[in-house]
C-alpha cells in the first residue's frame, strides 16, 4: 500500500454534511486521513460519529460535501465503493457469521479458488492465512467463530479487513468487550498495522486509550469538529471538556456512602457456585449502598449476576432476599421476587425499539396503572402520568412519551430502563454495565440515577468492566478473578490501581492472552 | 434526493424540500393501502354503478369479508407476539365439520356444540402455543403438523359431509338478520374485532403481547411471563378459527372437510397488508381489517366484471406483492432522504 503519489493526505473530507428529519447530524465536518496514522475520533452519543462513519461506508448518502480518496472522488451513498476504495469498517456488532469457521468469515465476499465449483479453502485461505499472521491469530482458522472470545473475533474482523486489502480500517469501540491485557494485544496490532501504512479510524469513549494509542484525535460536538490536535498536544481534562462543553465534576472519596452494616443486609449471596465460572462466593448488599462486582472479563462476575437475576439455577448456595431464602427458577420470577435486571445489551435486551418511551418506562408495572383494579384495562391518563413523572425525576431526554424510544441516545434509553423499575418495588437491582458505550456526560447522569435509586432504599449490584466507572459509581467494591471474590475495597481504597491490582492476582499469568 | 454540493448548509429551501418528500413517503407508506382501497371503490362503483354501488352489494362483501376478518385477526394476535400460526385454516374445517357432527350424530343442543366447538379451536390453539414455547419446535412445523393431522382426524370422523341432522336453527344464525337489517356474521365480525381491538391496545395482556412481539428478551427481563402471552395469542387464534369455522358449516348448512382451508391464505394475506396500514410494518387489528375489506372489493369487482375466477389468486397475491413491497420501500426511502 504505497501512499498517494500527489501531494496532501491520503483521505480528504471536506464539508461533509448530513441532517435527518431536518436536524442536523454532521455540519461541514472537514478531516484529513494520512495512512501509517492512528485517528482517534471522540464526542459524545449523538455529537456526529457514527454520521461520519457511516457516510464513509456508503451506508448513509451525505447531503453535502465531499471524500476524496487518493485525490479520486469516492461515490456517495455505495458500500462496494466505499470497499474498492479500500475502507474497512468494524462495528461493535462484530459482523461474523458464528456457525462459520474463522477462515470462511474473513473470505466472505472474497473471490474463492475453485475446482469445478467446488471452493479449495486450501488454496483461497493464502491470503487469509498471511492476514491472520500478520495479526498474530495463533488459534487454528478452521474455529467456529462461536466458539472464539470477543477479543479472538476482533482479531477475524481485522483480518478479514486486510484480506479485503483496506488501506484504512475504521473500529468502533474496539475495547468495549476486552480486557486490559487483550486491549493492549489490540493496541500492539494497530500501532504494527499503522506502521505497515494503514491508516487507522479509532472511534472510542474510551479516553485513555485514545490519548495513549492515536496520532492525531479529533473531537466532534453536535455534529461540528471543535477540536483536533496532534499526539500529546491534548491531555484528558481537556479532552473532555471539548467533548462535553464544560469540566466534569471530580470522583470525591468522601462522597462514597457507608452502609450501616449491623442491619439486616437486603440481599445475601450465601457459597454460590455454577459449572466452573463461580467457585463458592459469598457476600452482603446493604441498604443505601451501590455494591460493584470488578474483575476481567471471564472473572465470573457476569456469571454471577445472572444468576442472581435468575436466568440459571446456581449448582450450590442459595440467595437471600430480605431475610428470606430464594427459590428461583427463571427471570420472570426474579422479577416478581422484585428482582430486575438492566441487561449489558441495550438494544437487543433492554428496550423495545419501535414502542415509546411510555411504553417502555410503564411495562413493568402495568397492573398499577389498571383504571379500575381487578379489571385488567391499562389507563392512559395513569399510564402517561406515571411516564412523564419519571422522566422528570430522572431527566430523560425525550421529546415526549410517545416519542419512539429507539429516537434517543444511547444515555437517555439507559435512563429510561433505570425508570422502568423505579415504581415496580424493586427491592435489588442489578446492573449490567450500565454505562456502556455512553459518552462521559450522560453517564454522570446515569450514575446519579443509579445512586439516587440506591439512597431510596433499593439494593444495587453494577457489573461494570470499565474500572474508571468502579471508581466513580461503587461504595463499595468486590473484585473477581477466576470465579471467586478476591478482594473488597472500601471508601478511600477504590482506586483503579487497587481494582487492577486485585484483578490480576498473578501477573504473569497467561489468562489474558487471547491469540 | 442528494443535495447538490456547494449551497450552504442552512439552506432552509434544501431542507424544507427533503423532508417534504419524506413525509409523502412515510404517508404513502402508512395510508397507501387505505388509498388503494378507495380507489378500487371509486373505479368499480364508476364503472358498474348499478351493480357495485347497491346496498345489497355492499352487505354482500361485508358478509364475504366477516369470516375472513375473524379468522385473521386470530391469526394478527400470533404474528403481534412474532409467531405464526399455519394450522388456522385447518382449524376452522375440522371445528366446522364437528361442530355439524355434534348436533348431528351427537343430538347435542345448537348452544353447547358451539360452545364445544369454539374451546376445541381455543384448545388447539393453546396446544400450538405450548408446542411452540415449551417443547420449542418452531412454528411452521408446529402448526403445520397439528393441521394435517387435523385434517386426517376429521376425515376418520367423517369421510363425507354432515349434511342431515343439522337443525334449520343452526343455518338461520348466519343467515339472520338480527340488528339493523345487518347479516349476522357482519355483526359477529364487529364485535369480535372491537374485543380483539381493546384487548391488544387497553388491557395489560394487550401490552405485555406488544412487548414480546417487540423485543422477546427484554420482555422477559421485564418480568413478562413470556410462553404464557405466547399461548394466549395462539389460543386466540384457534378460537377465532374456530368461529369462523363454525360460521361456514352455518352458512353452507354442512359440515364438509377441507371447507376452510382456503381461508389460511386469505388470512395471511389479509394480515399482511394490514401491516402496511397506518403503522410502520407491524400487525395490527386495524389494519387487518383493511387488509380483508381489500381482497373481499377486490373479489367482488372482479366477479362482477366477469373475470373468471381463476383471476382471484392472481389478483391476491398480487395486490399482496405490491401493498407490502410499495410501504417497504417507501419506508426505506423515506429512512435515507
Amino acid at each position: 500500500m504505497p501512499p498517494a503519489a500527489s501531494a496532501g493526505p491520503w483521505m480528504r473530507i471536506r464539508g461533509l454534511t448530513k441532517s435527518f428529519a431536518g436536524e442536523v447530524a454532521l455540519d461541514h465536518a472537514d478531516l484529513d486521513i494520512e495512512q501509517g496514522k492512528v485517528h482517534g475520533l471522540v464526542g459524545a452519543n449523538g455529537a456526529g460519529k457514527s454520521t461520519l462513519i457511516r457516510c464513509l461506508a456508503g451506508v448513509t448518502v451525505a447531503d453535502e460535501g465531499s471524500v476524496t480518496i487518493a485525490g479520486e472522488d469516492l461515490q456517495k451513498g455505495s458500500p462496494r465503493a466505499s470497499e474498492q476504495a479500500g475502507l474497512a469498517f468494524i462495528h461493535q456488532e462484530l459482523n461474523l457469521i458464528p456457525h462459520f469457521n474463522a477462515l470462511q468469515n474473513m473470505l466472505l465476499g472474497a473471490p474463492k479458488v475453485t475446482r469445478f465449483g467446488i471452493i479449495d479453502w486450501q488454496r483461497s485461505g493464502v491470503a487469509a492465512r498471511a492476514a491472520a499472521e500478520r495479526v498474530g491469530i495463533r488459534f487454528p482458522l478452521e474455529t467456529k467463530v462461536s466458539e472464539l472470545s470477543v477479543a479472538q473475533r476482533w482479531l477475524v474482523m481485522i483480518s478479514k479487513a486486510l484480506v479485503g486489502e483496506a488501506s484504512m480500517i475504521a473500529m468502533d469501540e474496539p475495547t468495549a468487550s476486552l480486557s486490559g491485557p487483550e486491549s493492549e494485544q489490540l493496541f500492539a496490532i494497530i500501532r504494527d498495522l499503522s506502521a505497515q501504512g494503514v491508516a487507522i479510524l479509532y472511534v472510542s469513549h474510551r479516553l485513555e486509550e485514545v490519548l495513549q494509542l492515536c496520532d492525531r484525535i479529533t473531537v466532534l460536538r453536535d455534529g461540528r469538529i471543535v477540536d483536533g490536535a496532534e499526539r500529546g498536544a491534548l491531555n484528558k481534562k481537556g479532552l473532555v471538556r471539548a467533548i462535553i462543553g464544560h469540566d466534569i465534576r471530580p470522583p470525591d472519596a468522601r462522597t462514597r456512602f457507608a452502609a450501616d452494616r449491623s442491619r439486616q443486609p437486603i440481599f445475601s449471596v450465601r457459597d454460590i457456585a455454577w459449572k466452573s465460572a463461580v467457585k463458592g462466593v459469598s457476600f452482603d448488599l446493604y441498604k443505601g449502598e451501590v455494591l460493584a462486582l470488578g474483575g476481567l472479563v471471564g472473572a465470573g462476575r457476569t456469571e454471577l449476576a445472572h444468576l442472581v437475576a435468575g436466568a440459571a439455577r446456581p449448582d450450590a448456595g442459595h440467595f437471600e432476599l430480605d431475610g428470606k431464602r430464594l427459590d428461583i427458577a427463571n427471570e420472570a420470577e426474579a422479577v416478581r421476587a422484585s428482582i430486575a435486571l438492566v441487561p449489558e445489551e441495550r438494544r437487543s435486551q433492554g428496550v423495545m425499539l419501535q414502542q415509546s418511551v411510555g411504553f417502555n418506562i410503564n411495562i413493568s408495572t402495568l397492573k398499577k396503572l389498571r383504571a379500575i383494579p381487578g379489571l385488567p384495562f391499562v389507563s392512559d391518563t395513569k399510564a402517561r402520568r406515571q411516564a412523564n413523572s419519571l422522566i422528570a425525576q430522572l431527566g430523560i431526554k425525550t421529546p415526549s412519551v410517545d416519542a419512539r424510544i429507539g429516537g434517543l441516545s444511547g444515555g437517555n434509553q439507559q435512563k429510561a430502563l433505570i425508570a422502568r423499575w423505579l415504581n415496580a418495588g424493586t427491592r435489588l437491582l442489578i446492573l449490567d454495565e450500565p454505562s456502556r458505550g455512553v459518552d462521559v456526560g450522560a453517564r454522570e447522569e446515569i450514575h446519579d440515577a443509579i445512586r439516587t435509586l440506591a439512597r431510596s432504599g433499593v439494593g444495587i449490584l453494577v457489573i461494570s468492566s470499565d474500572v474508571e466507572e468502579l471508581t466513580l459509581l461503587a461504595d463499595r467494591v468486590l473484585v473477581m478473578r477466576e470465579g471467586r471474590v478476591t478482594g473488597e475495597l472500601t471508601g478511600a481504597d477504590i482506586t483503579e490501581a487497587r481494582i487492577i491490582e486485585l484483578s490480576y492476582h498473578d501477573p504473569n499469568d497467561e489468562e489474558g492472552d487471547i491469540a | 434526493m442528494m443535495a447538490q454540493a456547494g449551497t450552504a448548509a442552512k439552506d432552509a429551501p434544501q431542507l424544507r424540500k427533503s423532508s417534504w418528500k419524506r413525509t409523502a413517503l412515510i404517508w404513502l407508506s402508512r395510508y397507501g393501502t387505505i388509498v388503494g382501497l378507495v380507489l378500487m371503490v371509486v373505479f368499480f362503483s364508476a364503472n358498474a354503478p348499478g351493480i357495485f354501488l347497491s346496498r345489497a352489494n355492499f352487505l354482500n362483501i361485508l358478509s364475504q369479508a366477516s369470516l375472513t376478518a375473524i379468522i385473521a385477526s386470530g391469526l394478527t394476535y400470533t404474528l403481534v407476539v412474532g409467531e405464526f400460526d399455519l394450522s388456522i385454516g385447518y382449524v376452522a374445517s375440522f371445528v366446522g365439520l364437528i361442530v355439524t357432527g355434534l348436533m348431528a350424530y351427537q343430538g347435542f343442543p345448537i348452544w353447547l356444540s358451539i360452545v364445544c366447538a369454539l374451546l376445541l379451536g381455543a384448545a388447539i390453539g393453546a396446544l400450538n402455543g405450548v408446542l411452540v414455547t415449551k417443547v420449542r419446535i418452531n412454528a411452521v412445523i408446529s402448526t403445520l403438523g397439528i393441521g394435517t393431522m387435523l385434517t386426517g382426524i376429521g376425515f376418520t370422523y367423517s369421510s363425507f359431509p354432515i349434511a342431515t341432522g343439522i337443525p334449520r336453527a343452526f343455518t338461520d344464525i348466519s343467515l339472520g338478520r338480527l340488528v339493523f337489517g345487518l347479516p349476522n356474521p357482519v355483526i359477529i365480525m364487529v364485535i369480535v374485532l372491537i374485543a380483539l381491538w381493546v384487548i391488544l391496545n387497553k388491557t395489560d395482556i394487550g401490552q405485555k403481547m406488544q412487548a414480546v412481539g417487540g423485543n422477546l428478551e427484554a420482555a422477559r427481563l421485564s418480568g413478562i411471563r413470556v410462553d404464557r402471552i405466547k399461548i394466549f395469542a395462539f389460543a386466540t387464534a384457534g378460537f377465532c378459527a374456530a368461529l369462523t369455522g363454525t360460521l361456514l358449516s352455518s352458512l353452507l348448512g354442512s359440515g364438509t372437510l377441507a371447507a376452510a382451508d382456503g381461508y389460511l391464505l386469505d388470512a395471511f394475506a389479509a394480515v399482511f397488508l394490514g401491516s402496511a396500514t397506518l403503522k410502520e410494518g407491524e400487525f395490527h387489528i386495524t389494519g387487518t381489517l383493511v387488509g380483508v375489506l381489500i381482497l373481499a372489493v377486490g373479489f367482488n369487482g372482479l366477479s362482477i366484471f366477469g373475470a373468471p375466477t381463476h383471476f382471484q389468486p392472481i389478483f391476491k397475491g398480487g395486490i399482496l406483492v405490491l401493498a407490502v413491497g410499495m410501504s417497504a420501500l417507501a419506508r426505506r426511502y423515506a429512512a435515507s432522504v
